[in-house]
């Protein structure tokens, strides 16, 4: 079983009809996703890739057990999107969109609390695992990237992450599964509310965590370590050490505010909780092995 | 987008939270008219979007109308870009409060930050260990309660006779903040007068880029950036920074893009721009490339590592981009990703060198900067 996602998940497709639903549907299928029907209000009755289109969610759901919901829906859409799954309940939810109002990403974050669902994005590719299924639009084709693995991903970008998973593949890794929880302000879904999901998977022997500066995602993460609750071997890279004071690095949530989230701040924070973490993306393989070995060590001590 | 002084003022009028007597003067001939409507004494405060102005000496008091003049010219004449003049009554403040409001993703709340002691700015109430602040977390879909408000009054210690104006303010702020789409509101300093009124001292807001077009109120002009060719960015929708260094960044994906500037500045090079084409823009190369042009650099950066980002259309972009703005400086490419053999034919067919290694193209970016 891999986390979020496994073959066997059958997944909807929100806004299937559109240029980049049709397209990341036919993608998401080629790999191995098991995708059981789409939904845009008006086009119920088409089929789209031999996959039968319903207008409403619920409607969908009548029709066929489903797990989780892909959307491919503007951002000023996504709010409604989403609370059109929760309403049909379902519980597991990934939104790709750039650009979701501030205040609609927290209000989809709160009732997703409320409600027990989990909603990942906005501003991400999604999640993969690596020869089973995914639901976003990863380039799955690499294979020095997307290889599967032991190794789970948990990361707030999309270029950065295939720059920091090549070289844990290169390291003679593969990963069990990527979950780019977004660049946003408001992610619905955080780096320490992830960790216990892959605590559990029996596939991932270890996890790498790529973020950057602004926010306390990072932070939190680090708690849970030194709270124990997460205690497999734990590498991170953060970008953003040498950012202008001040400045928006690109993403919504890459910004110092308040005076917190530096990336320096989060490194020692994750560094005195007992993750090794990686000055620049090409020694994450290294320091990989090196947690690995730390983490071997430690059980034969023990056992 | 951060709002002005004067523009947070305007709103808080309108929702009732009270703020001085104020009128904004641009340029010397309209000054004598304003000091003659408001009574002094008078604060005179430029209206900028960076922080700290109270630090930085650009705050002035005047007592005669001969001081004000001599205040607003001295402002005009920092050579700070200062174009507005906000001139206000002056206060008598018996006490100095903070309140602000703002989003905590955690939660998903929206929360009220209060405290007793006003005047400093949140980074060092935040840096102080929380001492004296009090925070009243607010569901955005149920909405502020005067009960929230009311603890929050009473959270700070203020005496009873100040509690129901402050449940005013409070409950204004909140409205405006909901209806703005805004990040943060903060009155800092909220003053308490002298004879015990609840005024606002300062006005800080920023609204939501995400949220604009639901904001046509929000003019995006060229005065909200502090820099020309940031304005110019934001209205072409590519993520853009001007700095002063040597080397211009023009990469894809965010998170790539704050790498690369880590890892020249950790080899001893500078940054001219930062400037991300990922994404959405990943086919826009000659526009990126022209932003690039207008900060003045020695080498353009190309690092990419694309995810829908197809790496020969990226390579393609790129050569039709020099062919078309020539630049004068050499251009280092990094461009990876899917059908990255390709992209890599399309650079070299155009005398370029496809380098496939991050560390290299910075080194080698460096190395020329420095030639």
């Amino acid at each position: 079983m891999s986390i979020f996602i496994d073959k066997g998940t059958a997944v909807i497709i929100q806004g299937i009809t559109g240029k980049e639903g049709r397209f990341w549907t036919s993608h998401m299928k080629d790999m191995g996703t098991r995708i059981v029907a789409g939904v845009t209000p008006g086009k119920g009755g088409q089929r789209v890739e031999g996959i039968d289109v319903f207008n409403t969610v619920s409607k969908a759901c009548a029709e066929t057990p489903v797990d989780a919901s892909m959307l491919f829906v503007p951002p000023r859409f996504v709010r409604d999107a989403v609370f059109e799954a929760m309403d049909a309940g379902i519980k597991k939810i990934v939104t790709v969109a750039e650009g979701i109002p501030l205040h609609d990403a927290v209000r989809i974050r709160k009732a997703a609390l409320d409600r027990g669902a989990m909603v990942i994005g906005g501003n991400t590719s999604g999640v993969i695992s690596p020869g089973k299924a995914m639901m976003g639009f990863f380039p799955y084709w690499i294979e020095r990237v997307y290889r599967p693995g032991n190794v789970g991903i948990i990361t707030r970008s999309g270029s950065l992450t295939n720059e920091v998973t090549a070289m844990v593949v290169k390291a003679g890794f593969g990963v069990s599964t990527l979950i780019g929880v977004g660049g946003d302000t408001v992610p619905g879904t955080r780096f320490a509310e992830l960790l216990p999901l892959y605590q559990n998977d029996r596939e991932t022997r270890s996890v790498v965590i790529i973020g950057e500066l602004g926010g306390t995602m990072e932070e939190e993460a680090a708690e849970l370590l030194t709270a124990g609750k997460f205690s497999k071997p734990l590498v991170a890279f953060i970008a953003g050490r040498n950012a202008p004071q001040g400045k928006k690095m690109g993403h919504a949530g890459a910004i110092v505010t308040g005076g917190k989230g530096t990336a320096s701040e989060k490194i020692k924070a994750l560094r005195d909780a007992g993750a090794l973490v990686a000055e620049k993306p090409v020694i994450v393989g290294e320091l990989l092995k090196q947690a690995l070995k730390i983490q071997n060590k430690r059980s034969q001590r023990n056992g | 987008m951060r709002i002005f002084e004067y523009e947070a003022k305007e709103l808080f009028k309108k929702n009732g939270i009270p703020v001085p007597v104020s009128a904004l003067v641009e340029e010397p001939s309209e000054l004598e008219k304003v000091l003659i409507d408001i009574p002094g004494p008078w604060v005179l405060k430029p209206q900028v979007l960076f922080g700290a102005r109270g630090k930085a000496g650009l705050i002035k008091f005047a007592d005669s109308k001969e001081a004000a003049v001599t205040g607003a010219e001295e402002l005009w004449g920092t050579g700070r870009g200062i174009k507005k003049i906000l001139i206000e009554e002056k206060i008598q403040v018996q006490r100095e409060l903070y309140l602000s409001i703002t989003i905590d993703p955690g939660k998903a709340c929206a929360v009220i930050i209060a405290s007793a002691q006003g005047g400093t700015d949140i980074e060092t109430l935040a840096v102080s260990g929380k001492k004296d602040i009090l925070c009243e977390y607010i569901d955005l879909d149920i909405g502020i309660m005067p009960f929230n408000a009311r603890k929050t009054a009473y959270g700070i210690g203020l005496d009873n006779g100040l509690i129901s104006q402050y449940v005013s303010v409070v409950t204004s702020l909140y409205n405006i903040f909901e209806e703005s789409d805004a990040g943060l509101v903060e009155i800092n300093p909220l003053f308490i007068s002298g004879g015990g009124r609840i005024v606002a001292g300062d006005g800080k807001m920023i609204v939501d880029d995400f949220s604009l077009y639901r904001h046509p109120e929000i003019a995006v002009t060229g005065e909200r950036f502090e820099d020309d060719l940031e304005y110019e960015a934001f209205q072409k929708g590519i993520p853009y920074l001007k700095l002063n260094g040597d080397i211009a960044l023009m990469c894809a994906g965010a998170g790539l893009t704050t790498t690369v500037y880590d890892l020249i500045v950790d080899n001893g090079g500078t940054v001219a721009n930062y400037l991300e084409f990922g994404g959405p823009n990943y086919t826009r190369a000659t526009a990126a490339m022209e932003l690039c042009l207008k900060s003045l650099s020695k080498v353009i950066l190309i690092v990419t590592f694309g995810t829908i980002a197809r790496a020969d259309v990226m390579a393609e972009g790129v050569v039709k981009a020099i062919k078309k703005l020539k630049p004068k400086q050499p251009v280092v490419t990094c461009i990876r990703g899917t059908n990255e053999e390709k992209a890599e034919q399309i650079l070299k067919k155009a005398g370029l060198i496809p380098l496939k290694d991050t560390e290299e193209a910075v080194r080698t970016a460096i190395e020329l900067a420095n030639c």
